[in-house]
């Protein structure tokens, strides 16, 4: 039968004339598709209801299979309702989204007469109600990967997935380049399995939601990578205009040259918020968000009450109210951080502004497509440069965003950090059964590769606690029961593993509470451990005074002081990425040349011409080395302009290859556009030997053996001994008493390294460094892009606008050649000499 | 490295132990004997390699000194006798003249049967031997000893010039209290920041230097 002839797909139709709405081809496509039993992604820009495409397949399906019964059983309509069981998982990356989800989604239910339960379940989601899906599940949940996770070690899980239909991963680019993307691939090939097993009839679907990336092929491939189910992709060939401004300021010097906050251009935002219904101001950080937050206050009291601040360490009531304020436009304006980067639809919300680089185009244009929402309206976006160099960022990024030059997004593989967390999932729940997960896991895309012997190592890693010569009679953690599946008897592990599901590792946090009553929000302890008694401190865009900590909670109150320092949160720090640094030369060049339509460019001409005196501006064909001494000592700076993390390996490369010319140590420091080696000695670099140090020649060796891999590894590991389990991060705000059992990822990194080289966690931390850190084709790409290039060496007298931001910057790696005894002589030699100036 | 306290003469040694030749006395701290295999019970993934280090590391520092006692003061037990303990007990059957002495620590929960079955003298708080205290934690109020303490497992951050910077385990040596290293591999650091008047040495893998 057609589609559109079925009863459900009239009666959806019907429902949407009645709101004057039409139906996208591509939702229409969608329908028709699911319909025939294909799995695939849907592409479509936000605002255009790529929600419903989805969701509405399964409800026309559910409406047509209803109708079917109906006309068989008959069945005296009771007025009791008949709960149908589970019908569709959504998976969400975001909590902030699940609320607003359910809202539509229960919306279209009413009104369609369908008598589902929308239910969500994640972090937030109180215990009751999590107790109540446990008796009864809803039609349809909304959840995140770590939830997912979460019921998988729960008893008897298969009844929950008895009537499933189809599991939606919505916002998929979101979650493919990351850990918990692999979490929802291993989910979902659990859950198929389960399907499989019980009703081998059922054609389970599975169903992607993704914006715009580089690799969608690839992206569905891992979201559905089985070969025995129909694939297709959608996608939607509506255009999505959008509107760039830069917020510039009267004159070029009130731009600092480097700096990350950019409050000095408050004041112009001001008339921005004034002339909107509702701004969304994006900050690339927590604690930026906090500042900016104070700095719009106290510029224009009028805002008190109509601005709101919203980050993800602010208590989750709290959050709540501020969502709920945008929806009915109570608000004029919030700063927030990613934590509303996703697909909420906030109607009011008509206006964007980002502050500071989005360092990718992607980033940017998702966070542009949260003003205009409907179809057809424009979004509006304007960019606060935080300090001068940004504003040809934003020239680049208005140029790529016109050519659709959008970012890939590399899923994750071989995670066996992941792997081991899920097994333990599963072994904590109804127990597995290796060879039927093995060959489900096997299917998924991020261990396609995996080989028997790695599987068998992670078996006896999770039961015998090592390799097979070392097993210990005392460890437990998995074994097997007597009906052959591998379970975890303790209940305390099943209890800790369970508090620690997840592969988002943060610092440990602490919640923050008024002695009054009535949580704030969260901060590092590492912060709250500089406090002392009496000292305020802002979050959740309050002032407050801290008075103790009491039950691992820091209590506070109101304080009186107007502004105090805020809290700062680690983060990864974003990387710029290719996209957007090819365009960044190419804008670079235009400039000076003066041959483009960018007001960025003009206005940041003095700038240029600043650089072009003092050292030069490099053109796209060129590579810029700038040697200047001070009394740091000797500074080498290059710009590639390849992105921090390019640029972090590339610096270590070239440290290696002049610590064979001689002994030599640096410290090395580097931002998106390039980096720099400090040293206390001359370095040893001329004209002749330049090419031969960035020579793409023998690169994988001399990667090695430069970059302190064992460093970067070690850093890596820090997440994976979190998510395998063997150290425990602490719930944020939850206080575990485990004193006992309190060790360091960095142990376990050196004890691993010393004692047990075949681990292969440890294998992991090293492919990680190398795959994700060192991005080595990147690498490579733009070395041979420099060997292209003319190099021009300047001798600068003191810092140039080009070095400053980078000298600013204080994230900093050693890199030495010298015996470590040596480097530590040295090091005790000043350190004496400190002393005695002291003295 | 040799170094004067009180007018005792103490030999640091990288091994992270102190030995003092005037009583014969090895003094070491925070063993923590089993206590990669109490993580294992508890399903985290040591390996057991851990122990047996240590112990190997102690039998070369008891050939280098050929002490008559061996001082621990605190943590040489992590929680429960486990099997790393077994390990433990081989080793101290190959040393029946040596005296074990422990001050008990914070993780010191053993039954006094089993101290004694390994044959270990345990004082509880402290013991005093002119002109030191051996105690496990620095106490609270000082008097004419000198503390000799373990617990904080100190570790000190060197910085060089060019924002370089390098850490390792140390010993403290401060106006009333010395503190010694842990001695297992595994334990972490507390960074210490010294004060005016104290003095540290850093443990690297060459030697011992003061910093």
């Amino acid at each position: 039968m057609k589609l559109t002839s079925s009863k459900g797909y009239k009666q959806v139709i019907t429902w949407l004339k009645k709101s004057k709405k039409k139906p996208f081809k591509f939702q229409t496509d969608a329908w028709q598709y699911y319909a025939e039993g294909y799995c695939g992604l849907v592409n479509a820009p936000t605002g255009f209801g790529k929600t419903f495409s989805m969701f509405l397949a399964v409800v026309i399906d559910e409406l047509n299979k209803k109708i079917e019964t109906e006309k068989l059983t008959k069945v005296s309509k009771s007025k009791k309702r008949k709960p149908n069981g589970l019908k569709l998982i959504w998976i969400t990356p975001l909590r902030s989204l699940a609320k607003d989800l359910a809202r539509a989604m229960r919306e279209v239910c009413d009104e369609l007469e369908l008598d589902w339960m929308v239910g969500v379940r994640n972090g937030d989601t109180p215990q009751s109600e999590k107790l109540k899906q446990k008796k009864q599940m809803p039609e349809v949940l909304i959840i995140t990967p770590e939830s997912m996770h979460l019921l998988l070690a729960q008893k008897s899980t298969f009844n929950y997935f008895d009537e499933l239909q189809c599991i939606v991963a919505d916002e998929w680019h979101e979650l493919i380049g990351s850990k918990r993307g692999v979490m929802a691939e291993l989910a979902i090939s659990r859950i198929k399995g389960m399907v499989n097993k019980h009703h081998p009839e059922r054609l389970l679907r599975i169903w992607g939601i993704s914006a715009t990336i580089g690799n969608m092929e690839q992206a569905m491939d891992v979201l559905v990578p089985y070969d025995d189910v129909l694939k297709t992709i959608i996608k939607a060939d509506i255009e999505k205009k959008i509107q760039i401004k830069s917020i510039l300021p009267d004159h070029i010097d009130m731009l600092p040259w480097a700096g990350h906050l950019g409050h000095k251009l408050a004041h112009k935002l001001l008339p921005i918020i004034h002339k909107s219904k509702t701004t969304l101001i994006f900050t690339n950080t927590r604690g930026q968000a906090e500042l900016w937050y104070q700095t719009l206050l106290a510029q224009d009291e009028t805002l008190a009450g109509q601005l709101a601040i919203h980050h993800g360490s602010i208590d989750y009531e709290l959050r709540n109210w501020i969502e709920e304020a945008i929806h009915t436009g109570v608000l004029k304006a919030v700063v927030c951080t990613s934590s509303l980067d996703l697909g909420v639809d906030f109607k009011p919300v008509d206006t964007v502004v980002q502050i500071g680089s989005p360092k990718g185009v992607a980033r940017f244009l998702q966070r542009a497509g949260r003003s205009g929402h409907s179809p057809y309206e424009t979004s509006k976006i304007y960019f606060l440069p935080t300090h001068a160099l940004e504003l040809v960022e934003a020239a680049a990024i208005k140029e790529a965003a016109r050519t659709q030059n959008i970012e890939s997004r590399e899923p994750v593989v071989m995670a066996f950090d992941t792997l081991i967390q899920y097994l333990v999932s599963l072994a904590v729940g109804d127990g597995f059964d290796d060879k039927q997960i093995f060959f489900e896991v096997k299917q998924t895309h991020a261990f396609r590769e995996l080989l028997p012997q790695e599987w068998s190592w992670i078996m006896q890693f999770i039961t015998t606690g090592g390799d097979s010569l070392t097993a210990y009679t005392e460890f437990s953690k998995v074994s097997k029961d007597e009906d052959g599946l591998w379970k975890v008897e303790s209940r305390q592990i099943a209890m800790r593993h369970r508090l620690h599901i997840g592969t988002i590792v943060s610092d440990a946090m602490i919640k923050v509470k008024y002695l009054t009553g009535g949580y704030v929000g969260m901060v590092e302890e590492s912060f709250v451990a500089k406090l002392k008694p009496g000292s305020s401190f802002s979050l959740a865009g309050r002032v407050l005074e801290f008075i103790m900590i009491k039950d691992m909670m820091a209590m506070v109150r109101k304080s009186k002081q107007k502004t105090a320092m805020s809290p700062s949160w680690m983060g990864g720090r974003i990387s710029l990425t290719s996209n957007l640094g090819a365009v960044l030369r190419q804008k670079y060049n235009e400039t000076l040349d003066k041959q483009h339509y960018d007001e960025e460019l003009d206005f940041i001409l003095p700038l240029f011409e600043r650089q072009a005196k003092v050292s030069h501006v490099p053109k796209n064909d060129e590579f810029l080395i700038e040697l200047i001494n001070t009394r740091d000592g000797y500074h080498f700076f290059a710009y590639p302009f390849e992105g921090r993390q390019v640029h972090e390996i590339m610096a270590a490369l070239i440290a290696y290859r002049l610590g064979r010319l001689k002994p030599i140590s640096f410290s090395i420091a580097m931002n998106d556009y390039g980096f720099e080696l400090l040293s206390e000695q001359p370095i040893p670099l001329d004209e002749a030997n330049i090419k031969d140090l960035f020579s793409p020649k023998n690169l994988t060796d001399d990667i090695v053996a430069s970059i302190n891999a064992t460093e970067m590894a070690r850093r890596k590991f820090r997440d994976i001994a979190c998510i395998s389990g063997l150290v425990f991060q602490g719930y944020p705000g939850k206080y575990v008493a485990n004193k006992h059992l309190q060790s360091s990822s960095a142990l376990f990194f050196n004890v691993f390294s010393d004692y047990d080289k075949h681990n292969l966690l440890l294998r992991q931390a090293y492919d990680e460094a190398f795959f994700q850190q060192i991005e080595e084709p990147r690498l490579a790409a733009s070395l041979h892009r420099i060997q292209r290039s003319k190099v021009v060496i300047v001798k600068a007298e003191s810092y140039t606008p080009l070095c400053f931001p980078i000298k600013v910057d204080s994230l900093r790696d050693n890199m030495s050649s010298e015996e470590l005894s040596q480097r530590i002589e040295r090091m005790t030699a000043e350190a004496e000499k400190k002393n005695q100036r002291r003295r | 490295m040799t170094i004067n306290c009180r007018g005792e003469e103490l030999i640091l040694s990288k091994e992270r132990a102190i030995y003092w030749p005037a009583q014969k006395i090895l003094i070491i701290s925070d063993l923590h004997i089993g206590k990669s295999a109490h993580f294992r019970k508890f399903g985290i993934q040591v390996p057991g390699t851990v122990g047996l280090t240590d112990l190997q590391r102690l039998t070369s520092l008891m050939n280098e000194y050929s002490p008559e006692t061996l001082m621990v003061t605190g943590d040489m037990f992590h929680n429960k006798i486990n099997s790393d303990a077994d390990a433990f007990l081989e080793w101290r059957r190959s040393y029946p003249q040596l005296k074990v002495v422990l001050i008990k620590g914070n993780h010191d929960a053993l039954k006094n049967a089993d101290y004694e079955a390994l044959g270990i003298e345990v004082y509880n708080k402290e013991l005093l031997l002119a002109p030191f205290r051996f105690i496990h934690d620095k106490p609270k109020e000082f008097d004419e000893y000198y503390n000799i303490s373990g617990h904080i497992h100190p570790g000190v951050v060197l910085y060089g010039k060019a924002k370089q910077r390098l850490k390792f385990p140390c010993f403290y040596f401060g106006k009333h209290c010395a503190v010694l290293p842990a001695f297992s591999v595994f334990t972490g650091l507390a960074i210490l920041k010294p004060e005016e008047g104290d003095q540290l040495y850093a443990i690297t893998p060459g030697k011992v230097v003061a910093v």
